[in-house]
């Protein structure tokens, strides 16, 4: 197992290498150049304590010392790469990249990338938290229902919403919830995270911070309600199916003992792994859902940074996207190997 | 030649055989030589019972009954529109409320008409009897008015003219005093005095309304015209005095036009009011050689104004939102101004003695009566204002809507009308008719998820097929490649993707396309995945086996063995795709990282609707859309999911 999981860790590095140097490369073909537009700045600033000629000059100098102070005077993509990593020295011979702990810097906000990232993640991670939760409070218990009384009328119609649940895309249930639940019932605020210009403190606080966040809540649960409950579904029904639970109900078990001792830990199998996938993904944010409710997350940040330009937050948030994505693949394979003894991990 | 026909009847048999199996198709031999029944089994074979269960599923059919019916006319629907382009957009039709009543005359005035007049949405019509009625779309946007609500004070009234702006109506009764109403936010109607009253400072914008017209009134008997522009409106008295209010900033000269006060003619196009001035011999805008050729037909040589009066004086103008039409004394006509040049109809010609007793224009269009009767319509044809209706007999008089032309008799009855009718959607905030966006903005998104999925089922299958059958270290680094594209979160990287793209100079196409090429390359990995199970398991099956042990070719084994059985597979998982790639195509538009405006797709189309009040007051423009990509998106997943469950038999066993 440990052989195992050190492979993998392995494998996941080498990824994330190859990833980091696609992105890198993508985003080197952005036509910004910060030390042009930084030394323009200073330069436009003296632009009355000095002669036009002396200007140019100092541009030119300026212009040379930022582009050695960025690492970026050389066209080598490999070793402005290297630079951005931190594995090879800039032009004085320091190393200042990722490895160093300099994780870029937003122009858009003229702060380190960390602080712009720092509140939109806690946001986030505050909303998926409880998006999680509700989704799985409501998904497991339909899944395992759907599955117990499987081809009755119930079980037919949840088929059928569950299908539409994920044939819509993220954009149009938020309108239609919008539409209903706000221009029509007026019963939530249509966007927004608190009330604005509120002094509210302790529980009111949160009351109205919960208020705020009811509708995006409802419509994740919603989103994620037809994908997970037909996964549960199928798992619970294939575990019904075992020869273990004939057993079981042919020594006179009651019914519920059957479902809920015998047949549900058989379905938690590849539940489990799921879960533990979607517990990773509260990090990365939706990006329409926060959009749509504004909602000061990561999704939102990330388009907001598209926008602007703001390439150095995108480039770490993507880096820090394919990061969780690939801890993810290895935790789901890892906890598979831990629920189910029959998988043969170090194959 | 001989093998080509051996070929040819291997297929039809090969085909026969998957219909009907192979033991049915031996006993139809067997019976065919010796015409007596056989007792060969009666076998049903895979391919028929896989379509007698699909068959079964009543919902999965209905779905691809609906899924083939939206398809045909998303591709097949926009032949019928042969007027739509992409970038068509027109401000006076901006958020229109569905409704196919912009040409139902009201049935009690089309016996008793007197006048009839519209600029925007909607149009006002006035009987003999003095009585207005307004009819099309009559609610304004998000004001929460509708103009259709016709005041008190004018239904008990007896009205002399009427005449409609963009949202606003200006009624003049028998006794000379003007009545407006509809919108007055912008300066529409209502005097200096009354805004006073009401409290408000004074918009140094707005041109307000003479204070004598709503106080004693004109005498009727000397208006000679009675006109509405954008948010502006004009009375013209027959000895030239000239009555203009309204919202300056719509028309640039208007200040000139107030300070001149006397006109013999005057009209107003979208951005300038035109006049002709007592000299009649050009058009006056205040601005020198705005228009100052005039042309005889559309795309036709121009000639200086001066030329080509030479000495005849105009008799009248006649504007349209961007050009001009001039009747002269002798009834000839030319034009000034930007005629149109998409669905353009040419100017008629008349025959020797035939000349135009009466022109009218609407918003693109204009429609001329001549002196034989013949009616005419010419100009813009986009919203059909140029299909003229054929039984004209008897028509003496010409009435001009926006996009629509009303003829009468002398006494008022209603002979033809043509022109738009309506919108079945309404229209989105430029103008453009929803309904034709959506048959072609679908042919778009279906069209971008194809590709998508056709690149992406190219890359998966060969990659699936390779890293499958061949194994070992190409396994390895085939599924290490695909683990790669795996982490890669799909919408984040889409969109900086398209972000780059969009800081680059590329045509619409290409971007189009290389959109196609990124939603491909970013889904193979799910496909190349299950391609690569399905052919591990094929590949140690028995037919294998025995296929080697007999020696045929491993590249024969691979596509002529293994492929059709891993195929039914593939094609349910590129269903699916399909679906997941129209989605995301419309995530990425909707997010303004796809597909950009002008060119529709349900995506962008749908990009409007980003907040509760546009969501709420414009519901037509996000509900039609989102009905027709939600009703295909569900229509093909659950034909793939019936689908799925038909072909795999083991839940067919348990069901």
């Amino acid at each position: 197992m440990l052989k195992y999981s050190l492979k993998r860790l392995g494998y996941m590095a080498v990824v994330l290498v190859i990833l980091s140097v696609i992105m890198y490369m993508i985003y080197s073909l952005v036509p910004a150049n910060r030390a042009y537009s930084d030394a323009d700045a200073q330069v436009k600033a003296m632009k009355n304590t000095l002669p036009k000629d002396q200007l140019a000059d100092y541009f030119d100098k300026l212009y040379l010392e930022y582009q050695r102070k960025y690492g970026t005077d050389t066209n080598n993509k490999f070793i402005r790469y290297g630079r951005w990593v931190g594995i090879y020295p800039l032009y004085d011979g320091s190393y200042n990249g990722l490895l160093q702990g300099n994780l870029g810097y937003s122009y858009e906000y003229q702060k380190p990338v960390v602080e712009v990232v720092k509140q939109p993640m806690l946001n986030t991670i505050k909303i998926n938290i409880w998006a999680t939760i509700l989704a799985l409070g409501i998904t497991l218990p339909l899944g395992i229902y759907c599955a117990v009384k499987r081809g009755s009328k119930f079980d037919q119609g949840i088929q059928v919403m569950t299908i539409v649940g994920y044939s819509l895309p993220t954009f149009l249930i938020s309108i239609l919830f919008i539409w209903v639940f706000c221009s029509k019932l007026g019963i939530f605020p249509p966007s927004g995270m608190q009330t604005p210009g509120n002094t509210y403190v302790g529980f009111r606080k949160w009351l109205d911070e919960m208020y705020y966040l009811a509708l995006p809540l409802i419509v994740m649960t919603f989103c994620s309600l037809g994908g997970m409950t037909r996964y549960v579904r199928a798992s619970m029904i294939e575990a019904l199916s075992l020869d273990c639970i004939k057993t079981a109900r042919a020594k006179g078990l009651k019914e519920k003992a059957v479902i809920y001792s015998h047949a549900w830990r058989n379905a938690l199998i590849p539940i489990v792994t799921l879960v533990v996938g979607w517990f990773l993904g509260i990090f990365g944010g939706s990006l329409v859902i926060e959009s749509m409710f504004a909602l000061n997350g990561m999704g939102r940040l990330m388009i907001q940074s598209l926008r602007t330009a703001d390439y150095d937050v995108v480039l770490l948030m993507q880096m820090f996207y394919v990061a969780m994505a690939l801890i993810g693949n290895l935790v789901i394979d890892i906890i598979y190997g831990l629920v189910d003894p029959r998988v043969r991990v170090s194959k | 030649m001989s093998k080509q026909k051996n070929n040819s009847s291997q297929k039809t048999s090969w085909l026969k055989r998957l219909w009907k199996g192979g033991s049915n198709q031996m006993a139809d031999e067997l019976l065919n030589k010796d015409g007596t029944p056989n007792d060969a089994e009666a076998i049903v074979s895979p391919t028929r019972q896989i379509v007698n269960n699909f068959l079964e599923r009543k919902l999965a059919v209905g779905a691809l009954i609906v899924l083939i019916c939206m398809f045909i006319t998303m591709f097949v629907g926009p032949l019928f529109m042969p007027k739509y382009y992409d970038s068509y957009t027109e401000v006076t039709q901006k958020s229109i409320k569905p409704t196919m009543s912009m040409m139902s005359v009201p049935k009690e005035l089309q016996g008793d008409i007197k006048m009839i007049d519209g600029f925007g949405s909607f149009t006002v019509g006035l009987s003999n009897a003095g009585k207005v009625y307004v009819w099309g779309a009559t609610e304004l946007g998000t004001t929460g008015i509708d103009i259709a609500d016709i005041p008190e004070e004018v239904q008990n009234s007896k009205i002399h003219m009427v005449a409609a702006g963009i949202d606003h109506i200006v009624a003049i009764t028998e006794e000379g005093k003007v009545l407006c109403w509809g919108n007055s936010k912008l300066g529409q109607y209502g005097t200096e005095s009354e805004a006073k009253a009401r409290g408000e400072e004074l918009n140094p914008n707005i041109a307000y309304m003479p204070e004598i017209l709503a106080t004693s009134g004109i005498d009727v008997s000397r208006i000679k015209k009675l006109t509405c522009g954008y948010q502006c409106s004009a009375i013209l008295l027959d000895d030239g005095t000239m009555y203009l209010w309204g919202n300056k900033l719509t028309y640039a000269n208007i200040d000139l036009f107030l300070n001149v006060g006397v006109m013999y003619d005057m009209d107003f196009t979208l951005n300038y009011i035109v006049g002709i001035n007592g000299k009649r011999n050009a058009v006056f805008t205040g601005s020198r050689g705005l228009y100052d050729v005039v042309r005889t037909e559309i795309g036709g040589a121009s000639y200086p104004i001066k030329d080509f009066l030479n000495g005849r004086k105009i008799e009248s103008i006649v504007a349209t939102c961007s050009s001009m039409c001039l009747v002269l004394e002798d009834g000839s006509i030319c034009f000034a101004g930007d005629l149109p040049s998409t669905n353009a109809v040419q100017v008629p010609v008349l025959a020797a003695g035939e000349y135009f007793v009466d022109v009218v224009g609407g918003s693109y269009h204009y429609s001329g009566l001549t002196n034989l009767g013949n009616v005419y319509t010419w100009g813009s044809d986009t919203l059909d204002q140029c299909e003229v209706a054929d039984n004209l007999a008897g028509s003496t008089k010409l009435f001009g809507g926006a996009f629509q032309t009303y003829t009468t008799d002398d006494s008022g009855n209603l002979i033809a009308k043509w022109g738009l009718k309506g919108y079945l959607f309404g229209t989105d905030t430029s103008g453009a008719d929803i309904f034709q966006r959506i048959i072609n903005g679908g042919k778009m998104t279906m069209t971008v998820g194809a590709v998508a999925v056709i690149i992406s089922s190219l890359i998966g299958i060969i990659v699936g097929c390779v890293a499958g059958y061949f194994g070992g270290k190409v396994d390895i680094l085939l599924m290490r490649v695909a683990e790669i594209f795996n982490a890669i979160p799909f919408l984040p990287f889409a969109m900086i993707l398209s972000a780059i793209m969009g800081s680059m100079t590329l045509s619409e196409t290409t971007r189009i396309f290389i959109i196609m090429c990124i939603l491909g390359v970013l889904t193979w990995p799910g496909l190349a995945r299950l391609v690569r199970g399905q052919v591990l398991v094929a590949r140690e099956s028995e037919y294998v086996t025995a296929a080697k042990a007999m020696g045929v070719k491993e590249s024969v084994i691979a596509f002529k063995h293994i492929l059709p059985n891993v195929m039914s597979v593939i094609l349910v998982t590129l269903m699916l795709d399909f679906g997941t790639c129209m989605l995301t195509e419309s995530s990425l538009s909707y997010l303004g990282f796809g597909v950009q405006y002008p060119r529709p797709t349900w995506g962008n189309m749908l990009n409007g609707a980003n907040n509760a009040t546009i969501i709420n007051a414009y519901w037509w423009q996000w509900l039609f859309t989102a009905i027709f990509l939600a009703v295909t998106t569900i229509c093909i997943n659950i034909v793939g999911d019936a689908l799925r469950d038909v072909l795999d038999p083991k839940s067919s066993v348990d069901k």
